[in-house]
């Protein structure tokens, strides 16, 4: 009997920190700096580089004393195997409602027009694991801004570098990059995609090179 | 009872006197629909005031009543008190059942006199609406502006703009209510009630504005950050003046004629303006932001949050963020240059 | 006048011949002896025959009907694989093979190859490539095709081969040699605008349209000349009557199309500016009238309340002198168009007996559900059949013409409308029917799709896409198992006559011939023919499995040693394979605007591909 009353006591002693520890809340900031500024010397849309062979030895000797990949990806590149392990960090996809504005702008700016809601049309799909041009965030970035040859416009000067960033933590959210505390749940329209916050995690491919997407 | 009367019509003539330069009251009704919902107030306050004096009253009285009972006690200290007597005069609380259910029965009827009033300003006001010859106007609310598009059985005479809606004296308005994101609700308080804006479902409004005057309004439903700085003006016109504004309102934009402007344009349309903003006459055909096509006949930016000044302007174009966090605006980062010319352009939309 | 256009040409048709006669000696036996003249009534005076298929439709009435007859009902079981060519594109082959003499000449999508084959080699087992051309087109056009990188063909006239190319260029090439005689450029990618359409060649003028209705572009159609490619008129679809080539000889039958700038004042302030109407479908025209047949599709968006109003002259079909583009009649088919019910469908020449009077008149089986019959002089609506469960519409009536929605169904911004049916591909897209002299039935390759339809807001940045709409699309209820059907059509009757099921769309064209056997391609990838006569019920007589789904044009031809050919492009695609073509992901949807839905089993069934086949008799 005793013991019984003493539960709900017990219960509440463990409840009532986790009710505060959890009262912390996302912030929002409205006047923000870009995540991560200039990327222009960091992009690269290739799997190869020339002249690669010295560095990468080198640097895995210094970073993997034992074992490891026979082939490590190239500095700048992020191992297909995290999440977010791109060279630039975007905070964005630590935010939900950043995410969330990168989901409105992603209707707003007419993505969804050719990519419709990740399984593509006119443009690639975004929700499955074949990336042609990249799926880091700086790769999905400069292919916003610079276009790609291939029937992707290039939207230079028509979107503010933030909002573009806040794209990109969408774009990455529809495969499940993203974790699902800040990937948007499902939309008050018609039932498309599955949304964002339940698909899984898929390790992104590079594309098969010569195909014409 | 005629006591009652006389206070609450001096109360209302101290507030209307109060408030009666102000343009975003109820108790200033300019319209039909207004005042009948004025006159319903004042039937409501009137009867409440009655009520409220009587009950005061007899509390009062009956406070003086019991007091006179135990006066033979006065400068003694009290006897403990009697037991509870579980006896009662039969005659007594006959009497004391009967007047219960006298006030019993007068509240209900009270109550009910009070629903026919409000049954019956709800018809009254209804009765405006569907008549011919009305402005039809779709008003949307969005996080946190109003898009007002003007309907015409014309469909070239269909036109949008924002934030403030000119009608013309005398003349019913209908508006239908959407909204494009979440509940806002519609409320120009001198013309008539508010309504919901409720998204994916239309609703519609009626009124009618008798004197021309700036009517401000509010959304009145909880929608986010901005919802404070959510205005909306109604500017009635004698319908010359308004047949005036809207043959202007429909037309384009003029094309740009100086150097500098024209460079403007370009800045609009190259930069990320055209993305979300309309122009008439012009590429730019976005529709996240409000229609710019007259922008400079408006008398307010950012829903009512500032005046429309050019230093305004370039405040509100460069840092948004700052006036009014977390709308939809984002910041531009301009070249002085490109700023200079953008508002030299934007001053063109007349 | 007329007289002078007859006499232009019967030159050309006469330089046809002699090209031929050139190229092979086998066209003598066909012999010059009798002018084909395309205004020959085929019900009553059979067309000659010459074995070619010089042009998509076959011939300038759109019939898709071959006078050949070697190739019949009871021996078209033993038809054989005569050889194959890979054409290098993995993209929806939507292209008919023409043929002129012992030439074969073949476009491909994107990049928009052009091969000429030399036939009397394929039969041999030679190398058949002669020459290939590469108009280089830009590879960012692949940005604004709304539905795949598909041509619909090129046009064989006077020794040239005329096609169009997806950055909005027309290309006249000699068909000997290859070499480029003139490329004149239409429009502008940034604006959203391609071209995807087969042009027509008639009288000097080569008749070019636009595709991008989904990009917010205003549609025209262009008259080049024949000889250097500069642009002779263009005819807008939208806008002030100067601009749509209006004029004093503009007489439509109904009066609601009547009006000054009707292009202008049905749609909001400058919204016909980016209204669409674009021509991306088939022209035809008849030399006795001396007219041009085009229908104009959807108007943009395809969010109907941002565009209130009749929002003239999208979805409508117009006939116009060739000479000058003036138009004589319009007829809109779907005024305020719901559901991007483009009219783009084919206008087939036709003299038919209506209610007992002979007429001269134009069938379109309309993408809104209904087969039209429409006399071709005035515009007059003389009957509206409808060919497929329809919620969409309520009928057509006849007095005025006009289309009788639904309003039950009528999209609503944030609301979804369920069971639309025909969805926005319709009852039929551009896929082109082919009508048997001998049958007197119309042959209908279409579609059973019903759809899910929620409009939303969008704004209109050039050379995005300019839609707002949420789609998914589905078989209709008619036959939930069944997204094709293939009909055959008595116009006179005005009834189906059998109608053959299949599990994914009729995507692709059909033909049919003197030996009453109709050929048509599966997206699965089987080319089939079926018993073309009314009593046979469509029986399936043939088919065989090629490497990829068939979305294209079968085309049947005299072979240079004397033997009839089918011939078809297999290679799945166009707007119902992009799911494949495009790797797209079944997961949504919604993708390909809606058209993934339907189609998720198809990368089951087929892979990408593009390849050329003819088939022969033993």
């Amino acid at each position: 009997m005793k013991r019984l009353n003493r539960f709900p006591l017990a219960a509440l002693a463990i409840a009532m920190p986790l009710a505060v520890w959890s009262c912390k809340r996302e912030e929002r900031s409205f006047r923000v700096q870009p995540p991560a500024a200039d990327t222009t010397d960091k992009v690269i849309v290739s799997k190869l580089r020339a002249g690669q062979m010295m560095a990468t030895t080198t640097q895995r000797a210094a970073t993997e004393p034992s074992g490891g990949p026979i082939a490590p990806p190239p500095p700048g590149i992020a191992p297909a195997s995290k999440p977010s392990a791109g060279l630039v960090h975007n905070g964005y996809e630590e935010n939900a409602y950043a995410v969330g504005e990168g989901n409105r702008l992603y209707l707003a700016y007419n993505c969804v027009g050719c990519h419709f809601h990740g399984g593509g049309g006119i443009g690639p799909p975004l929700m499955d694991d074949t990336w042609i041009y990249g799926s880091n965030p700086e790769q999905i970035f400069a292919t916003i801004v610079e276009g790609r040859p291939n029937g992707m416009p290039s939207f230079r000067g028509k979107i503010v570098d933030y909002q573009v960033w806040q794209i990109v933590a969408y774009v990455r959210s529809m495969s499940g990059m993203l974790s699902k505390d800040v990937a948007p749940g499902r939309d008050d329209h018609m039932a498309g995609a599955p949304p964002p916050n339940s698909m899984r995690y898929q390790p992104p491919q590079w594309s098969t090179v010569g195909t014409i997407r | 009872m005629i006591g009652g009367g006389v206070v609450t019509s001096l109360f209302n003539s101290a507030v209307l006197a109060a408030i009666s330069t102000d343009n975003h009251t109820a108790l200033a009704p300019t319209g039909p629909q207004a005042q009948h919902i004025f006159n319903d107030y004042k039937a409501f306050y009137t009867v409440c005031i009655i009520v409220y004096v009587l009950t005061v009253a007899i509390a009062l009285i009956a406070s003086r009543r019991h007091r006179q009972d135990t006066d033979g006690h006065k400068g003694e200290a009290h006897p403990p008190l009697p037991p509870p007597q579980l006896q009662l005069d039969p005659t007594r609380e006959a009497k004391m059942t009967f007047w219960v259910n006298v006030c019993i029965a007068a509240t209900v009827l009270i109550l009910f006199g009070l629903l026919f009033v409000d049954f019956s300003t709800a018809r009254a006001i209804h009765q405006f609406s569907s008549k011919p010859g009305a402005v039809n106007i779709v008003v949307t609310g969005h996080q946190w502006w109003w898009e007002v598009r003007y309907d015409d059985e014309h469909p070239q005479n269909v036109f949008t703009t924002a934030n403030e809606i000119h009608v013309p004296t005398g003349r019913p308005v209908k508006i239908v209510l959407q909204a494009a994101d979440v509940i806002h609700s519609f409320w120009v308080p001198n013309l008539t009630g508010k309504k919901d804006m409720i998204p994916n479902h239309s609703t519609e409004l009626w009124f009618q504005a008798d004197k021309p005057g700036i009517y401000w309004g509010q959304c009145a439903e909880f929608c986010g950050f901005e919802h404070a700085k959510m205005r909306l003006f109604v500017i009635a016109d004698p319908p010359e003046v308004f047949d005036g504004w809207l043959n202007a309102a429909r037309t384009p934009s003029r094309p740009p004629l100086e150097q500098i402007q024209k460079q403007g344009q370009q800045v609009f349309m190259l930069k990320q303006c055209s993305m979300c903003h309309t122009i008439g006459g012009t590429p730019a055909g976005g529709r996240v932001g409000p229609d710019l096509t007259h922008v400079m006949n408006r008398y307010t930016l950012a829903a009512g949050a500032i005046r429309n000044t050019p230093g305004q302007l370039a405040g509100w174009i460069l840092d948004p963020q700052v006036i009014k966090p977390g709308c939809r605006m984002p910041q531009n980062n301009l070249s002085p240059h490109d700023l200079q010319a953008l508002l030299e352009y934007l001053r063109t939309l007349q | 006048m007329l007289t002078g256009n007859w006499l232009r040409y019967g030159c050309h048709l006469r330089g046809v011949l002699a090209v031929a006669l050139l190229m092979t000696a086998a066209a003598a036996v066909h012999g010059a002896s009798t002018t084909t003249a395309p205004g020959t009534n085929q019900e009553t005076n059979a067309p000659h025959e010459d074995g070619q298929w010089t042009q998509p439709g076959k011939d300038y009435q759109n019939t898709r009907y071959s006078g050949l007859d070697q190739i019949n009902t009871e021996n078209v079981k033993n038809l054989k694989v005569s050889w194959e060519f890979s054409l290098g594109v993995n993209r929806g082959q939507e292209a008919p093979p023409i043929v002129v003499g012992s030439t074969m000449y073949v476009v491909t999508p994107y990049p928009n190859y052009c091969y000429a084959l030399d036939i009397d080699k394929a039969i041999k087992g030679e190398n058949p490539l002669k020459w290939k051309y590469d108009p280089k087109t830009e590879a960012a056009a692949q940005g604004v095709a709304c539905c795949d990188h598909v041509n619909r063909g090129c046009f064989y006239d006077d020794g040239k081969i005329y096609f169009n190319t997806l950055d909005v260029h027309t290309c006249c090439v000699d068909a000997r040699t290859g070499k480029e005689i003139w490329k004149t450029k239409l429009g502008d990618i940034n604006s959203g605008e391609s071209i995807t359409m087969a042009p027509l060649v008639v009288k000097g003028k080569v008749l070019v349209g636009n595709s991008g209705g989904e990009f917010g572009v205003r549609g025209w159609l262009t008259a080049l000349d024949q000889n250097d490619g500069h642009i002779v008129w263009r005819a807008y679809s939208t806008g002030p009557d100067s601009d749509c080539l209006i004029g004093s000889q503009f007489k439509p039958f109904y009066d609601w199309l009547k009006g000054k700038d009707l292009g202008v004042k049905s749609w909001p302030a400058d919204h016909w500016k980016i209204g669409g109407g674009t021509v991306w479908g088939w022209v035809t025209y008849d030399p006795d009238l001396d007219l041009i047949y085009y229908g104009t599709a959807n108007p943009g968006s395809w969010n109907p309340e941002l565009r209130p109003g009749d929002n003239q002259w999208s979805a409508t079909i117009f006939a116009r002198d060739p000479d000058t583009g003036q138009a004589h009649w319009a007829y809109q088919v779907n005024p305020h168009d719901l559901y991007d019910h483009d009219e783009i469908n084919e206008n087939i020449i036709l003299d038919l007996p209506v209610d007992g009077k002979d007429r001269k008149v134009i069938i379109h089986p309309g993408r809104n559900g209904y087969i039209y019959i429409i006399d071709r002089g005035t515009g007059e609506v003389l009957s509206a059949t409808p060919y497929i469960r329809n919620t969409a519409a309520k009928g057509v009536d006849l007095k005025t013409g006009r289309l009788i929605p639904n309003p039950e169904k009528a999209p609503q911004v944030g609301k979804v409308i369920r069971d639309i049916e025909p969805a926005s591909p319709g009852a039929k897209d551009w896929q082109p029917c082919a009508w048997s002299p001998r049958t007197k039935l119309l042959y209908i390759p279409h579609q059973n799709l019903a759809c899910d339809y929620e409009a939303v807001d969008t704004g209109y940045i050039a050379g995005t896409p300019y839609v707002g709409v949420n789609e998914t699309m589905y078989a209709g209820a008619e036959d939930p198992a069944h997204l094709g059907f293939y009909d055959a059509f008595d116009p006179v009757a005005k009834k189906i006559v059998w109608r053959i099921k299949e599990k994914f769309l009729c995507w692709s064209g059909t033909c049919v011939t003197a030996g009453d056997v109709a050929f048509y391609g599966t997206m699965d990838g089987y080319f089939k023919a079926i018993d073309a006569r009314p009593d046979q019920g469509g029986k399936e007589l043939w088919k065989f499995k090629v490497a990829s789904g068939i979305v294209g044009q079968p085309t049947t031809f005299k072979g240079p040693d004397g033997k009839q050919y089918v011939a078809i492009l297999s290679g799945v695609g166009g707007w119902a394979g992009a799911l494949v073509s495009g790797d797209l992901d079944v997961r949504d949807p919604t993708g390909a605007l809606g058209f993934v839905n339907a189609v998720k089993e198809l990368p089951k069934y087929t892979t990408k591909g593009g390849v050329l086949y003819v088939f022969g008799l033993p």
